[in-house]
Formats: structure tokens, C-alpha cells, sequence
């Protein structure tokens, strides 16, 4: 695992302006957003907003400091492509877990009893959703300038219409709605960038962009023709929505004073509220180590913690990244990009009562391989718990738990065992989307027919 | 031989192979390739006698048994196994591995094989599957990983029951409570023999 981190792999030269600067980017810190999901109605009309939408779409890396821009990104579902006349025989080149969406994937991620898709909010996983639309920006002025493109495309277009939309924002102290720090953890990709583990030397730039080998040494099957396929990618864009105060009771009554109430959470995360990972920091938080993005994901689990003592091998972060811990499989091939904003109200500091306010956050994962990055990290990794040897177990945080479920906490002398686990996190919507580079949205923008 | 395909209970599609609790049969029929079957049946040969195969076992962690049989006079091969889960999940990461090239080894012999790092792997393997008529074990609800980590258990346990100290805890009064509760009476039950 400690092969030499290079940012640039040999001879892999990518493509980096062609691709969106949403696939690549790190958010801003703090950040503002809004994700819009979009009806075409009308080939010509789709293709002309697509059109317009171009000078406003960036592509590449173009600051360091993500910070100081804004940026907005244009990504279609299948019904999507479908709908602005893309050729069948382009169509039936994209893999098939996309042509059917997630939706009809459903059983196989976990998303059953009340994460149904039957129960999910419209227009989530009807054939309306074609197109998604994420503008992201440091503060409200931004995320305005960032939108007046499209507000006047959107204008100019009849034929296409926002069917969905939510505003996103990042809460005091970057944390999610559980109260935890988020956005630490990125995989570095050769020839695009590093990550911010020193000790995982960069992936692939096959397992994130089409038209590159990844790590099995294969390019990725990639749709055609290739103007369509190369320089994109995949995302899975979901709405979950967290029941923080059910989370809030349940390490409550599992735990007898305050102290212990946090190290309840943090063995369930794998991190302390301030982002302080427990393999550095197992019995306490640390609030500078959390801060600090030299140390704050500079470790892997083997050396020190292969039996989870420290960190559980079913915490949230360890399941969805196992790093170099003894697992079954490989973890290189399941890696993944997340770009997590949260939506809706904090749940004030203390309170136990769900107050009813629909609070969250809006996952989009990014990789080359549906299937083995997303669909295997959640169906294997998230719900199910055999790969670290707990078959049965599911993610304490993002796993879809019906009131029986359980985790194994390691400790001197014994192991404690979670009973009771309840689901924190429903799902209330989700599309396949696929991420057109630069050249393949004019190559769409410029269909005929 | 025809395929018998099981109902999907799901729009994913699905694989072949008969699962019976946790576990899913695998069985493929494969044509050797002319003048070949010697050199498959020395392949063979030396991967049972290195006791790797063993190894390989261990760093799948999801296989329970397999076996590669030559039939029909050296000119077809099966090869049959029951593993943890979905089959296809794996197949990536099992390439990426020694189990890769023990593949790579037997399977070069026969027809059409497209190589185990062939992104088109997958559906060959299925294309020259059977599903079995009737697939049962003994033990639906155990996973490789947990019949490793019960007897691990077990044998742990009767170390503990060989030794006096454990004996005279037992007679101790100070036990007594423990002793009474329904989950250590279990545990004493299946000490008895
Ligand atoms: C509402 C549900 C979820 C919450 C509240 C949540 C929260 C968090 C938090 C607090 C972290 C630690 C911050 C970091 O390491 O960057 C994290 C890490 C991560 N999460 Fe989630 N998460 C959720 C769902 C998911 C899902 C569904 C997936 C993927 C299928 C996922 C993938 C990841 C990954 C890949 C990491 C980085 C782990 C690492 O590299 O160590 N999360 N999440």
C-alpha cells in the first residue's frame, strides 16, 4: 500500500479541461448550492439548452483554491439522453445498470421498507428526470452569478423544465446533520491530482474517467461514439434524509454518561465530531488533529489496527474505505469520489424530539464503474458486513437497519455488541446520471434529427 | 445440455447458479482444447500438490469448496464450486489476485477463454454455466467467514474446559450468578460432550 504517491501516472496523460470541473473539484468550504433536476420535453429544445448551458460549464481544474469559484455542472440521466434523440445503438453502449436507473436497482442497493422507491419524493426515479443540474459556490453572491446562465438559458427554452430543485449549505463547522465533520477523505487520481492520504498512492485515472485504464489494467467499457463516452463519467446522486434525533436517543440510551455517549458516535462514525480520525485519536476527540489536513486522514488501518480495537471494522468510514485492513477483496477496485452537501435546518444542539423538518444530505458519488464502485460499496460494504467477517451486519450510520440490526464493537476483554440498530438514513430519491466531458455535451448539443 | 435459468426475483440482472441460504452454486463446463488435455491435466496436478490451493482458499475468503474435474476422455472440464454471495461481485477482485492466475492457468486450456483480466469475463463464465437441479448444504447460514471464526471459537472454548483453573471457577460460589443465566446454561450444555 505504500507504493510512491506520483501525481502523474506514467504515461497517462488526462485530458483534465475536457472533463467538468464537478467531477474533480473539491467543494468550496464553506459552500452554497442548489441541485435542479430537469424535464426535456422537447429534443431540439434540450439540445439548444445544453447549448447554452456550455459557456457557463467549466471544465478542468482552474483554480487551486476551490474556494474562490463557482461552478456549475450539467449531467443526464438515461431517460435524459434518451430524450434529446442520443442513437439507440449509442444508447444500448451504456452499461445496463444505468439504462435502468436506480430505481429499478432498488433491492440491490438496500433501498426497501420506507427508502421504496415507491415512497421516494417525485420526480425521484420516474422517466421524467433527464438532466441534473449542480451549481456550487462559497457564498449566496456567487451562487447567484453562477445561476443567471442558466436562469436565461432556462428562459430562452421552452421544451425544458425544472421539475425539482434544492437548495444546499454547508452547516456551522462543515459538519453533517449528525454533528460529524465531513469532506476529509478524497482519493488522489494519476494525472489529475493527489489525495489526502498520504498513504494510498493514486488510483487509476480509469476508475474515474472514461478512456483510461484503471486498476484492473482494462479501460473501462465506455458508451460510444467515443466523442459521447471519453472524459466522462458516472454519478449516483442521492437524497437521504437523516433522522438526527432518533440517532441522538439511540446513543443515549445506549450509553451512561456524556463521555461515553460520544465515543458511542465516534465508534459508530470511525471519526470525533471534529473529523479526528480514532485509529490517531481512539479515546477522545481532538479538535487540532481534526483541523489539520496534513494528519487528519494520514493512517491506514493494518499496522496498528487490523483487529478494530481502535476503530471498529464496521464504522461508517472504514466499511465505505477499508484503506489496507484485512477485508475480503480488493479495495482499490471500489473506491470513490463523494461530493456530500447538506440540506435543510440543523437540529438545535440538545434536542432529542424530531421536530418533523426534512434535514440531510444530498450524496453524489463519482466513478467510472457504476457497478463495482457504488452498486458493490453499497450493497456489500454498506449492507451487508461479511467482507470484515460480521455477515449480517450493516453500516451503522448509512445502512438501511429495521429496528434488529447490529455491530460489533472490538474491546478489552470482550466486544460490545450493538443491538437494536434502527435506520438513521432514508432514502428519498436517487438518479443514475452520467457526466458528459466538455466536447460531449457540444457533441450533444449539435445532434441532427 | 440447456441452461435452466431461475426466475428473476429482481430487475438486476441475474446470474445463473442455485443459492440455498447464504450460499451460491457455481458450475461451469468448459471444452479443452485440442492436444491440450495433458497439459491441463499436469496444471492440475501441480496445483493440488503445491498445497497452495489452500492459500488461495484463505485470501478468498468466500469460497467453501471447489474442484476441477477432466471428463469425457480428457476433452471436457468442469469446474464446481459453492462461495459466499453473488459470484460476479468478486470476480474483479479475485482476478486482481493469486486466484487470478490459478484461473488464468486451468482456463487457458479451454475454448474461447477470454483470459481473467478480460473485461468480458463475466458473461463467458456465465455463458458456460449450469444450474444445478438441486443445490443444498448443511449449514445455509454460514458464511466461510463465520465457520473460520466458530472454529476458531470452539476450539478456543475446549482449551478453556481442559484447564483446572476453569473447573474450580465453576465450583466457586462467587460464579454462582453467572452460572444461572440462561446464555452461560447454554454455553455449559454444549460443554457437557
Ligand atoms: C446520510 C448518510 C451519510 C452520512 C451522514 C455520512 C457521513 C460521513 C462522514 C461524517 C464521513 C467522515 C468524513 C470523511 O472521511 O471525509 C464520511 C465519510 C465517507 N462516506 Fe459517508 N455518510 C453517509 C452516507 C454515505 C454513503 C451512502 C456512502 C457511499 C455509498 C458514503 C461514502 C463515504 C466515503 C467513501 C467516505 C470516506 C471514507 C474514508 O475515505 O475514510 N457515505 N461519511
Amino acid at each position: 500500500m505504500s507504493e510512491a504517491a506520483s501525481t502523474s501516472g506514467p504515461g497517462v496523460s488526462v485530458e483534465i479541461d475536457d472533463i467538468q470541473s464537478g467531477a474533480l473539484h473539491a467543494r468550496p468550504s464553506p459552500y452554497v448550492g442548489r441541485f435542479f433536476l430537469l424535464r426535456i420535453d422537447d429534443r431540439h429544445a434540450g439540445r439548444a439548452m445544453l447549448g447554452r448551458m456550455l459557456p457557463a460549464t467549466e471544465g478542468g481544474l482552474p483554480t487551486v483554491n476551490p474556494d474562490q469559484g463557482a461552478w456549475v455542472t450539467v449531467a443526464l440521466t438515461f431517460q435524459g439522453l434518451r430524450a434529446l434523440g442520443v442513437p439507440q445503438e449509442s444508447l444500448d453502449s451504456f452499461p445496463p445498470e444505468f439504462q435502468q436507473g436506480m430505481a429499478a436497482r432498488a433491492e440491490h442497493l438496500g433501498d426497501t421498507g420506507e427508502s421504496d422507491p415507491a415512497q421516494w419524493e417525485k420526480p425521484f426515479g420516474t422517466p421524467d428526470v433527464h438532466m441534473g443540474i449542480v451549481a456550487l459556490a462559497p457564498d449566496a453572491e456567487r451562487l447567484q452569478k453562477a445561476l443567471e446562465h442558466e436562469r436565461a438559458a432556462l428562459q430562452e427554452t421552452p421544451g425544458v423544465e425544472i421539475i425539482w430543485q434544492q437548495e444546499v449549505h454547508q452547516l456551522p463547522g462543515g459538519r453533517t446533520s449528525f454533528g460529524f465533520r465531513d469532506g476529509i477523505s478524497h482519493p488522489g487520481i494519476e494525472g489529475v491530482g493527489s489525495g489526502t492520504n498520504p498513504h494510498e498512492a493514486p488510483l487509476k485515472a480509469g476508475e474515474f474517467i472514461l478512456g483510461y485504464p484503471d486498476e484492473t489494467g482494462n479501460l473501462p467499457p465506455m458508451p460510444q461514439p467515443e466523442v459521447l463516452g471519453r472524459n466522462g463519467t458516472y454519478l449516483a446522486v442521492r437524497k437521504l434524509h437523516t433522522k438526527v434525533a432518533a440517532w441522538r436517543q439511540y446513543l443515549r440510551s445506549n450509553s451512561s454518561s456524556p463521555e461515553e455517549e460520544g465515543l458511542l458516535g465516534a465508534k459508530m462514525v470511525g471519526r470525533w465530531p471534529s473529523g479526528a480520525p480514532l485509529t490517531l485519536s481512539p479515546d477522545h476527540d481532538d479538535e487540532a488533529l481534526g483541523a489539520d489536513p496534513h494528519r487528519n486522514n494520514a493512517f491506514g488501518y493494518k499496522e496498528n489496527d487490523d483487529r478494530g480495537l481502535k476503530c471498529p471494522a464496521g464504522a461508517h468510514i472504514r466499511r465505505i474505505n477499508p484503506r489496507d485492513a484485512t477485508i475480503v477483496g480488493a479495495t482499490r477496485l471500489h473506491r470513490i469520489i463523494r461530493r456530500g452537501t447538506s440540506y435543510g435546518p440543523p437540529l438545535p444542539e440538545g434536542v432529542l424530539e424530531d421536530d418533523g423538518a426534512d434535514r440531510g444530505l444530498i450524496g453524489v458519488f463519482i466513478g467510472a464503474h457504476l457497478d463495482r464502485q457504488f452498486e458493490f460499496i453499497k450493497s456489500e460494504w454498506v449492507e451487508d458486513g461479511n467482507f470484515i467477517g460480521f455477515s449480517g451486519e450493516k453500516d451503522p450510520v448509512a445502512g438501511h437497519h429495521d429496528g434488529t440490526g447490529t455491530m460489533t464493537v472490538p474491546a478489552k476483554p470482550v466486544r460490545r455488541r450493538l443491538q437494536n440498530l434502527p435506520s438513521f438514513v432514508v432514502t428519498r430519491g436517487g438518479e443514475y446520471c452520467f457526466l458528459p466531458s466538455l466536447s460531449a455535451l457540444r457533441w450533444l448539443s449539435e445532434l441532427k434529427g | 445440455m440447456t441452461t435452466e435459468q431461475e426466475t428473476p426475483q429482481s430487475t438486476q440482472p441475474k446470474r445463473p447458479g442455485r443459492t440455498d441460504g447464504v450460499m451460491t452454486e457455481f458450475t461451469v463446463f468448459t471444452k479443452i482444447k485440442p492436444e491440450e488435455a495433458d497439459a491441463l491435466r499436469e496444471d492440475l496436478a501441480a496445483m493440488s500438490s503445491q498445497g497452495d490451493a489452500r492459500q488461495a482458499m484463505e485470501q478468498i475468503g468466500t469460497l467453501h469448496s471447489a474442484r476441477h474435474v477432466m471428463f469425457d476422455n480428457g476433452t471436457r472440464h468442469m469446474f464446481a464450486s459453492v462461495f459466499d454471495g453473488s459470484w460476479d461481485s468478486y470476480i474483479d477482485d479475485f482476478a486482481k489476485t493469486a486466484v487470478g492466475e490459478r484461473f488464468e492457468r486451468v482456463f487457458r486450456h479451454t475454448e474461447g477463454f477470454p483470459g481473467i483480466k478480460d473485461p468480458n469475463v463475466k458473461d463467458w463464465f456465465a455463458a458456460q454455466q449450469q444450474t444445478a437441479g438441486v443445490f443444498a448444504t448443511a449449514y445455509p447460514d454460514l458464511t466461510v467467514q463465520q465457520v473460520w471464526k466458530d472454529q476458531r471459537v470452539n476450539q478456543a472454548f475446549q482449551e478453556v474446559l481442559d484447564t483446572p483453573e476453569f473447573r474450580a471457577a465453576l465450583d466457586n460460589p462467587a460464579n454462582a450468578a453467572l452460572l444461572a443465566t440462561p446464555a452461560f446454561q447454554k454455553l455449559l450444555n454444549e460443554a457437557q460432550g
